[in-house]
């Protein structure tokens, strides 16, 4: 509380001097349109809205969440990166899933060449649910129906080439098992779906499950680590089953030739964000964690994303 | 009664008031302008309520969604152009009644329907919160699919005198609808290499483009010939009172479209345009008058209005609990729920009780709020309105369907497609093409293909499954027990017009 009311005072006296040297000759004038490329409510909506709420006092102007969907998040994407690169327009996003449709589809704009990287500031980890009343208690049960019964199961996603799917589908693969997919829109309908016991079982945001304890089980999450929140639920790492590490990092992109001042500042004012209490607990509602990444590391963590999953790409694209 | 201590506790607070009260005029005002929806208003003063408590930024956008829903009667009926997706049912009657200088009185009647459609919707709501929610989880693809289904009987009762060609208006409704990303695979239809056209085509530009464009370009073509809007002043207060005589007919319009409209709220992503279509269909299928609706009936503007605001209230239900929205407003709301650090789900009934139905009271207020305002002040702009002259009036409508076009989104793309659907527009009427039924068609297609495909993914053998699932069973044969009734009854038309001729 002490450093935050610190940083408050320091940037009321002059310009953010407190956040970092490089905020210092940053300073903006006009509200930050953060263009969010899906519709509002949405599991990468919930953070970027809990950064917007928390710059308040770090950022002298208010940062504003745009929706923009459509496309699969490329139509808020196409925009953000054709905008004037001033620093008045940026773009919030589930980088993961912007990176994947970007390597699926034959997109105008992807990660690397359209935009700077700003930072992380979160990050969504797909989890393996099953309703309540599911005759599956772990993963292992799941697996011997999938083997018994080749084709028989039926899983859900909120789309395909989205995050959660290749998540699926690469677990599927390299366990050699074969289920049906039925995507819906969305990761509330998705959650629904699985609630109301239309599907068997559904690759889904760990955060999702929040609040829905009585409804689903969370079987396994698909990560190298415990969630910070959920560390009841295993990796599907430690209980033995083969998997890719696909997740999505919720990050802060800037169009393209965007001054590097600009961009540090930026990624300064992210860091005192992701710093402060107010978005700890916000995250925490939203059954997630703050996990502040500085831009160089998050275009790396990008870059070893699109190798590890250029396999799973490939048969997507071959399957048409 | 929670409800009760809920508006003790919010006509306590003169603060919360004014803000339900702001609201109630601002949804009317941005209903009223052609397409700025509510949905879109919602948006854009979002960020406004981060600074506000809880209780009255919901409470805000909450109400600006019902008195939206609301306003966009008010430029359905002055300009023959929906205010939202959800009055373009209005419509129909309401423009050829404001044509005979009785704009007043359809708007009074557009007023009193919403008005109870509303409040049947929040009523059902407050008493059968949980109910609705359970319900809502058991329909699933196949459930959702068959109520598309039976929805699409409703294309019947627009079609006019050719049925082959309102059936090829439907037709090629369905296939604009495809246009853009396929709800399953993610690839590319109909988009031939055009990014704008992977997002689809949005209803709003289309639709003011059909209807408005459409409309503006016929009224340039009969130039010399043209309909005068209005006759004089003289009696304009004598034709627009309402007499509970008058309204009587309409009421069990309003009552069974507002259980539709309920009902459908319920349903995650089918939302008030549907409602409001179906409402009108279902109603002038049982009317006493049926030859009347599309000319100026009353209870044709009853019906879709009353549907379409009494989605507001039962599409909470999935929305709380659930997280399912089931309209954009819905999906917005998620979001301000978030922001505000309320978790939504089944818990919340336990954590946030008194917060929901104070909320659930703020939307009965905003209703008589938004009712009254209405009933005074819709006659008074619709008396002014109609003193126009058409080569004033037109031109502002043209110039106003460009900016709603691009308003709605920000998308110059939007605007193209705004001007290509009114050429088509102006062409469909010229030719008897059926504007509506190449919209409504338009608006279910989409949904109803998304449905469909889930469920034969679903599915371990084929169309079987709706078979399995008595629900969804029962829609289906209520959509084809429909066609069937609507198909005999255009043939008996048919005979009975070839008989006339032929005697």
């Amino acid at each position: 509380m002490q450093r935050r009311t610190f940083i408050k005072t320091g940037l009321s006296a002059s310009a953010m001097l407190a956040a970092g040297p490089a905020l210092a000759e940053w300073v903006p004038r006009r509200p930050i349109n953060a263009i969010l490329p899906y519709s509002a409510g949405g599991g990468t909506d919930a953070l970027a809205r809990a950064a917007a709420a928390s710059a308040d006092g770090i950022l002298p102007v208010p940062l504003v969440i745009v929706n923009k969907p459509g496309s699969s998040g490329i139509t808020g994407a196409t925009e953000a990166a054709a905008a004037r690169p001033d620093g008045n327009t940026v773009m919030v996003t589930s980088a993961g899933s912007f990176l994947l449709t970007s390597m699926l589809r034959d997109t105008d704009v992807n990660p690397f060449d359209s935009f700077e990287t700003i930072a992380q500031i979160g990050n969504l980890t797909p989890a393996v649910i099953v309703p309540a009343n599911s005759p599956f208690q772990s993963v292992q049960d799941l697996v011997d129906a999938a083997r018994d019964a080749p084709g028989a199961l039926r899983w859900a996603h909120n789309g395909r080439g989205g995050f959660h799917q290749v998540a699926g589908q690469s677990f599927l693969d390299r366990n050699e098992l074969v289920a049906q997919d039925v995507p819906f829109k969305g990761g509330g309908p998705t959650r629904a779906a699985v609630i109301g016991e239309q599907v068997d079982f559904a690759f889904v945001g760990i955060q999702q499950a929040a609040g829905f304890e009585n409804e689903l089980r969370v079987l396994a999450l698909a990560a190298p680590e415990r969630d910070a929140i959920r560390n009841d639920v295993p990796t599907l790492a430690e209980l033995g089953f083969d998997y890719v590490a696909v997740s999505s990092p919720i990050v802060f992109f800037a169009p393209k030739g965007t001054d590097p001042e600009v961009v540090s500042g930026m990624e300064a004012a992210l860091k005192a964000i992701t710093e402060t209490d107010q978005f700890a607990a916000l995250m925490r509602e939203r059954g997630n964690v703050p996990a502040f990444l500085g831009g160089a590391d998050t275009t790396a963590r990008l870059r070893q994303m699109q190798q590890e999953t250029q396999p799973v790409i490939d048969a997507l694209k071959s399957q048409g | 009664m929670d409800i009760f201590v809920g508006l003790a506790s919010v006509l306590s607070d003169p603060v919360l008031l004014g803000w339900v009260f702001l609201a109630a005029i601002v949804g009317m005002i941005v209903g009223a302008i052609p397409g700025l929806t509510a949905s879109a208003a919602i948006a854009m003063l979002l960020p406004l309520t981060f600074y506000m408590e809880p209780l009255p930024a919901l409470a805000f956008l909450y109400v600006i969604g019902k008195s939206g829903r609301y306003g966009g009667s008010i430029a359905a009926i002055l300009f023959n152009t929906p205010g939202t997706a959800a009055s373009a049912a209005t419509q129909l009657d309401g423009y050829p009644l404001a044509q005979r200088g009785m704009a007043g009185k359809a708007m009074k009647v557009a007023t009193i329907s919403s008005v109870i459609g509303d409040f049947v919707g929040e009523i059902l709501l407050i008493l059968g919160v949980a109910w609705i929610a359970s319900i809502a989880l058991r329909l699933g693809p196949p459930e959702l699919f068959a109520v598309y289904f039976a929805a699409f009987i409703v294309i019947g009762s627009v079609i006019g005198k050719s049925v082959t060609r309102g059936l090829a208006s439907a037709a090629l409704g369905i296939l604009v609808a495809m246009i853009g990303l396929d709800p399953i695979s993610s690839t590319e239809r109909f988009t031939f290499g055009s990014f704008d056209l992977t997002n689809g085509i949005s209803l709003v530009p289309l639709m003011i483009g059909i209807f408005v464009l459409g409309e503006v370009f016929t009224q340039i073509e009969s130039r010399g010939a043209k309909t005068e809007m209005v006759a004089n002043d003289q009696g304009d207060a004598a034709r627009n009172r309402l007499s509970w005589a008058e309204y009587k007919p309409c009421l069990p319009h309003v009552i069974r479209s507002s259980f539709i409209g309920a009902f459908i709220g319920m349903l995650p992503g089918l939302g008030s345009a549907i409602a409001a279509f179906v409402a009108y269909g279902e109603g002038k299928r049982r009317a006493k008058n049926p030859e009347a609706w599309g000319s100026g009936a009353l209870e044709g503007i009853a019906a879709p209005e009353a549907a379409n605001n009494a989605v507001s209230g039962p599409s909470m239900a999935p929305l709380l609990t659930l997280g399912i929205p089931g309209s954009t407003i819905g999906a917005i709301l998620i979001g301000v729920f978030l922001i505000h650090g309320i978790q939504i789900g089944p818990t919340m009934f336990l954590t946030s009780r008194d917060l929901v139905f104070a909320l659930f009271a703020c939307g009965l207020i905003g209703i008589v709020m938004y009712g009254v305002i209405g009933y005074f002040g819709a006659a008074f702009v619709g008396r002014f309105i109609t003193r126009i002259p058409t080569h004033v009036l037109y031109p502002i409508i043209f110039l106003t369907s460009f900016v709603a076009a691009y308003t709605s989104r920000g998308n110059l793309f939007d605007v193209y497609v705004m001007v290509a659907a009114g050429f088509a527009g102006w062409a469909m009427r010229k030719l008897h093409f059926n504007p509506a039924a190449f919209v409504i068609s338009f608006v279910l297609a989409g949904g109803a293909e998304e449905t469909f495909r889930q469920t034969m993914l679903m599915s371990d053998n084929g169309m079987m499954i709706f078979v399995t699932r008595p629900i969804a069973l029962v829609f289906l044969l209520i959509g084809i027990a429909a066609m069937a009734a609507r198909v005999r009854s255009v043939n008996r038309q048919a005979r009975a017009l070839a008989a006339g001729t032929s005697g």
